[in-house]
C-alpha cells in the first residue's frame, strides 16, 4: 500500500532546555545568559545584563562581557574574573484552532535551563584572555502526543552549547577589540505522529534524534569616546549545524513496516543565525546608568528544514518544510541604580519583532512580537563577590497564523517566566 | 527596607510562573437557525454506513451524529441513532487483513470481518424511537417518501415506526424538526455501482427528482425548519470506480499472446506483450463481447480471483455488472450534474444552506490537506474512503461535516464549531 509522503519535517524550537548538572561543573564562577526571543534564540548570557533588559553590547559588566562584546574584555578592571549563572526557563504557549472551532491546547514544556560560565584573565596592560561556555540557542516545546497539530510536532528539544575562547586587545584607553572562536555543540530530538492508524487504535510515530558540532566566531569593538559613555559593536557569525547520522525511529502498524524502514538515519541542517549588535551606555551620575542595544539577527539563513532519510520509500520520502524566516530586530533598553556599595538594582525591557511569517508559522516555533520586562539585583557582600539575581517576563502578543504547507493554524499566545541566579568573583 | 521590597516583588513574579497565557474563548452560536430539533435525512454516510455495512462504532462517526455533536454546542438537542449492537451489523462489514489469493499469494486487502453478528441487529427497534438520525443506507429520494419502505430496506425496517406503512419522511416530519440535513447520493450512484446493469436501479430522471425533492422539503419545512442540502459526488471521485485499471491484463508470455490473438483475432481483438485491456461483456456488440477501452471503468467489486485464475477477462468476458462502459459513464455523469443543478436551485429558492460535496471531492482527487495530513480519493492509501470504496470513512465524514458547518455558518450567520478532522479515524491497518 502506498501511503504517500508522510513523515517529518519540523525542528525549530526556541528556548533552551538542558540536562542540568554535568555541564555546570565545567563552570568557572559566575553568570550570564542571553535571551532573545525571535526564533529559538535564547538570550540569557549574563544575570546583570538580564536584569537590565538584556543590554550589554555597549556595557562592560564583568566576565560575561566576553559574550556580549569581546572588545570590552580588555577593559575589565579585575585581574581575574569568573562568572556563573543559570536561568530556569518556564515557557507556555496556548493555542486556539482557526475559528470556528472550540479546540484549544497548551504546551506542557519541561523546565529549560540555559546557563553561562566565564573566566577571564588580564595578561598585561593590553591583552586579556578568557573562555566562556554558554547556551545561546535552544528550545523545549511539548504539545503532547494527541493534540491537533501532532502530525507537525509532538515535542521537540533543541540544545546548543557554545564554548568560546577569546582574546581581547586594548588599543588605547578608548578603544578595545576582541574576537572569540566558537565551538558549538548541538543536539536535537523531536517526535511527531505519522498518519497511519493501527487496528490497535495507535497512530504511527516518528522519533528523530541527533547531535553534531560546528564552528563560528564572535567579534566586537568597544569604544569609550568620553569617560561617561561606552559604545559597542559586535558581530556574531551564523553557525550551521549539519547532522549526518541522526537516528530515526519509525513506529507503524506491522503491515506497513516495510514502507517505513526503521531504524533509519537522516541528515539535516539547522542554521543558528548570527547577528550584528550595536549598543551604548551612559553614566548619568555616580549612581545611575542607562543603556540600550539594537540587534539585527540573520534569521533569513533558516530557509527550510530538510530531513534527508537514508532509506526512502514511496511512503517515506525526504521531508522538506519551508520556514522562510526573515531577519528580525530587537530593541533593548535598561538601567542600573546603585543604592549603596552593597546593592545595585536594575530594570529594563525589550521589544523583539517576529522572525516567522504569518503563513509559515509552525507550532514548534512560538514566535511573536515579544515584549520582555526585566528586574535585577546584585548584592556585594564582600568586595570580591557579587550575588546576582534577575527576573525576566516575556509576553508574546497573540498571533493568528497558519503553517500553510500543512494547513494548520490558529491563534497562538506565548509567555515565559525566567528567574535567574548567578555569582561573580573577582581577584585583583 | 529596599531588599525586603525587592524580595517581595520577586516572590510575586514567581507566583505568576504557573500562569498560561489566556485566550478569548470561542462562543458557539446558531445564528438565525434553530438547532434544537435536528433531523438527519439521507443515504449511507448520513446513517454511518461504511466498509460495506452499518455498524455501531462507525455510527458514532455518521455525518448525522458528527453534525449533531457540533450543533449541541450551539443550542442543539439530543440526537438518537438506531444503533446496531455490534461492529458486524448485518454481517457485510469489511476490514483490512491478509488475504491469500487463488495463486497462493498473500497480501493486504479488504476481507470480510470475522465473527457472527449479534442476532439483535436484525430485530426491530422502532418502538424505542423516535430517532433523529433518519439516514437510511441505499435510500433514493423516492424511498424517503415511500410508505412501507421498511419492507424493502432492512436498514429502515429496523427502526421504522411501522415497517409496513411508515415512511422516512413521515417519521421525520412527525418530530417537528427545527433543522434538517439532506444528503443522498443514490439517485445517481446506485445505477453506476451496479454497472448500469440493473434496470430497476435506473438513474432518477430530473422531473421526478425535482418533484421528490420538493415533496421532502415541503414536509420538512412545514413548520419553518431551516436546513442544509448537499449534492452528489462525481463517480471520478469515488475509488469504487477508479481503482481497478482497465488494462491490468499483463501478458508476459508470447505463447499466451498468440493463443488470445488466435481466438479473438477473427473478432477484431488484439493482444500483445505487456498491459492489455480486459475482455468485457457487451450486449450491444454482435459478438456479445469486446475489449474495454481507456476511460471505461471496472468496478471495485470485480472478483480478483476470477481474473487471476477463473479466466475472466480473457477466456470469459467480464460480466456487464462489473463494468461501467462509456455510455453508462456519460449517462451517470450527466445525471449527476443535472440532479446537482436541481439541488442547488432548491437550496437557493428555499433559502437553505448548500454544501458542495461534489467540488470538495473533486479537489480531493488531487489531495486535500488538513492539519498536516494530506488525503486523496485513492483507495485505502488516500485515507478518505472506507473499504467499500463508495462511502467515506470517519475522517471523510468529518471533512464533509465541516463543509456542512461552513455552509450553515455562512447561510445563517451561525458560529457552529468545526470538528478537528484528525480526531476521526481513517482506515486501520493490521
Amino acid at each position: 500500500m502506498l501511503i504517500e509522503k508522510y513523515v517529518t519535517s519540523a525542528l525549530s524550537p526556541k528556548f533552551l532546555s538542558m540536562k542540568r548538572t554535568s555541564l555546570l561543573i565545567i563552570a568557572l564562577a559566575c553568570s550570564a545568559f542571553l535571551l532573545k526571543a525571535g526564533g529559538f534564540q535564547v538570550g540569557l548570557q549574563g544575570q546583570k545584563q538580564t536584569g537590565m533588559g538584556l543590554i550589554g553590547t555597549g556595557l562592560t559588566l564583568g566576565p560575561s562581557t566576553l559574550f556580549f562584546n569581546p572588545g570590552g574584555l580588555s577593559f575589565l578592571a579585575p585581574k581575574y574574573g569568573a562568572e556563573l549563572g543559570i536561568s530556569p526557563l518556564m515557557s507556555n504557549v496556548s493555542f486556539q484552532k482557526t475559528l470556528p472551532s472550540a479546540y484549544e491546547a497548551s504546551t506542557d514544556n519541561p523546565l529549560g535551563t540555559p546557563f553561562a560560565a566565564y573566566v577571564t584573565a588580564r595578561m598585561n596592560e593590553k591583552l586579556s584572555l578568557g573562555v566562556g561556555v554558554y547556551t545561546p540557542f535552544g528550545s523545549s516545546t511539548n504539545w503532547g502526543e494527541d493534540w491537533a497539530g501532532r502530525f507537525l510536532i509532538q515535542d521537540i528539544s533543541l540544545l546548543s552549547i557554545f564554548v568560546q575562547p577569546t582574546v581581547s586587545y586594548k588599543v588605547n584607553d578608548k578603544l578595545g577589540i576582541g574576537i572569540g572562536l566558537v565551538y558549538a555543540y548541538g543536539k536535537v530530538s523531536l517526535s511527531r505522529a505519522l498518519p497511519v492508524l493501527g487496528q490497535d487504535g495507535k497512530e504511527g510515530r516518528a522519533e528523530l534524534e541527533g547531535a553534531t558540532n560546528a564552528w563560528g566566531f564572535n567579534a566586537g569593538i568597544s569604544y569609550r569616546p568620553v569617560p561617561k559613555l561606552e559604545l559597542g559593536l559586535t558581530y556574531r557569525s551564523t553557525v550551521t549545524m549539519e547532522m549526518d547520522e541522526g537516528e530515526a525511529t519509525l513506529s507503524v502498524p506491522l503491515t506497513l513496516a516495510s514502507n517505513f524502514p526503521s531504524p533509519n538515519t537522516f541528515s539535516a541542517k539547522l542554521p543558528l543565525p548570527g547577528s550584528v549588535n550595536l549598543g551604548g551606555s551612559y553614566k548619568v551620575n555616580d549612581k545611575f546608568l542607562i543603556g540600550a542595544d539594537i540587534h539585527y539577527v540573520f534569521w533569513h539563513v533558516y530557509d527550510s528544514l530538510i530531513f534527508d532519510f537514508e532509506k526512502n520509500t514511496s511512503s517515506l520520502q525526504d521531508s522538506r518544510s519551508p520556514k522562510l524566516l526573515k531577519d528580525n530586530m530587537i530593541f533593548r533598553i535598561g538601567g542600573q541604580y546603585t543604592l549603596n556599595e552593597k546593592l545595585n538594582v536594575r530594570a529594563g525591557g525589550y521589544y523583539d519583532s517576529p522572525a516567522v511569517e504569518d503563513d509559515y508559522y509552525s507550532p514548534e516555533t512560538p514566535d511573536a512580537v515579544k515584549i520582555g520586562l526585566t528586574l535585577g539585583l546584585s548584592w556585594t557582600p564582600m568586595p570580591d563577590l557579587d550575588v546576582d539575581v534577575s527576573f525576566l517576563y516575556v509576553m508574546g502578543l497573540e498571533r493568528d497564523v497558519t503553517y500553510s504547507p500543512a494547513q494548520f493554524g490558529g491563534k497562538y499566545k506565548y509567555n515565559a517566566y525566567i528567574p535567574g541566579f548567578g555569582i561573580t568573583y573577582r581577584i585583583n | 527596607m529596599r531588599t525586603t521590597y525587592f524580595s517581595a516583588l520577586f516572590g510575586l513574579l514567581f507566583i505568576l510562573v504557573s500562569c498560561e497565557p489566556k485566550m478569548e474563548e470561542f462562543k458557539a452560536d446558531p445564528g438565525s437557525a434553530d438547532l434544537s430539533k435536528y433531523i438527519a435525512l439521507g443515504s449511507g454516510m448520513t446513517a454511518g454506513f461504511a466498509d460495506g455495512e452499518l455498524y455501531k462504532s462507525m455510527q458514532a462517526f455518521s455525518l448525522g451524529n458528527i453534525l449533531a455533536t457540533q450543533f449541541s454546542q450551539a443550542g442543539g438537542g439530543s440526537f438518537k441513532q438506531p444503533l446496531m449492537l455490534d461492529d458486524l451489523g448485518f454481517g457485510q462489514r469489511r476490514v483490512l487483513g491478509i488475504a491469500t489469493d487463488c495463486q497462493g499469494v498473500s497480501s493486504l486487502a479488504p476481507i470480510a470481518m470475522p465473527g457472527t453478528p449479534n442476532p439483535g441487529n436484525f430485530l426491530p427497534v422502532g418502538a424505542q424511537g423516535p430517532y433523529q438520525n433518519m439516514g437510511v443506507p441505499g435510500s433514493k429520494l423516492l424511498h424517503i417518501l415511500a410508505p412501507g419502505l421498511g419492507v424493502l430496506n432492512p436498514y429502515f425496517g429496523r427502526f421504522s415506526s411501522n415497517p409496513t406503512t411508515a415512511s422516512i419522511i413521515g417519521d421525520a416530519s412527525a418530530q417537528n424538526p427545527t433543522f434538517f440535513s439532506l444528503w443522498s447520493v443514490e439517485d445517481a450512484i446506485w445505477f453506476a455501482k451496479d454497472g448500469g446493469y440493473n434496470v430497476a436501479d435506473s438513474l432518477t430522471p430530473v422531473p421526478q427528482f425535482t418533484a421528490y425533492l420538493n415533496n421532502i422539503l415541503m414536509a420538512m419545512m412545514a413548520n419553518g425548519a431551516k436546513g442544509v442540502l448537499a449534492n452528489i459526488p462525481d463517480i471520478m471521485s469515488l475509488p469504487y470506480f477508479t481503482t481497478v485499471p482497465y488494462n491490468s491484463l499483463v501478458l508476459t508470455e508470447q505463447a499466451k499472446v498468440d493463443l488470445l490473438n488466435a481466438a479473438y483475432g477473427p473478432y477484431g481483438l488484439s493482444f500483445s506483450l505487456g498491459a492489455n485491456p480486459w475482455v468485457i461483456q457487451d450486449l450491444t456488440s454482435p459478438t456479445g463481447f469486446r475489449q474495454i477501452q481507456a476511460g471505461e471503468m471496472l468496478l471495485l467489486t470485480l472478483p480478483q480471483d476470477s481474473l487471476k485464475c477463473g479466466g475472466w477477462g480473457t477466456l470469459k468476458p467480464i460480466p456487464h455488472k462489473y463494468v461501467l462502459d462509456a455510455g453508462e459513464i456519460a449517462a451517470t455523469r450527466n445525471a449527476i450534474s443535472a440532479l446537482n443543478a436541481v439541488i442547488a436551485e432548491a437550496a437557493q429558492s428555499k433559502g437553505l444552506a448548500y454544501a458542495d460535496v461534489n467540488l470538495l471531492l473533486k479537489q480531493a482527487e488531487q489531495g486535500i490537506t488538513f492539519d498536516a495530513v494530506t488525503l486523496t480519493t485513492s483507495f485505502v492509501s488516500g485515507g478518505l474512503f472506507s473499504l467499500d470504496g463508495l462511502h467515506l470513512n470517519a475522517k471523510g465524514n468529518a471533512i464533509v461535516a465541516n463543509l456542512f458547518i461552513d455552509a450553515i455558518n455562512t447561510r445563517y450567520g451561525a458560529s457552529v464549531p468545526r470538528v478537528v478532522i484528525n480526531d476521526y479515524p481513517g482506515i486501520a491497518f493490521p
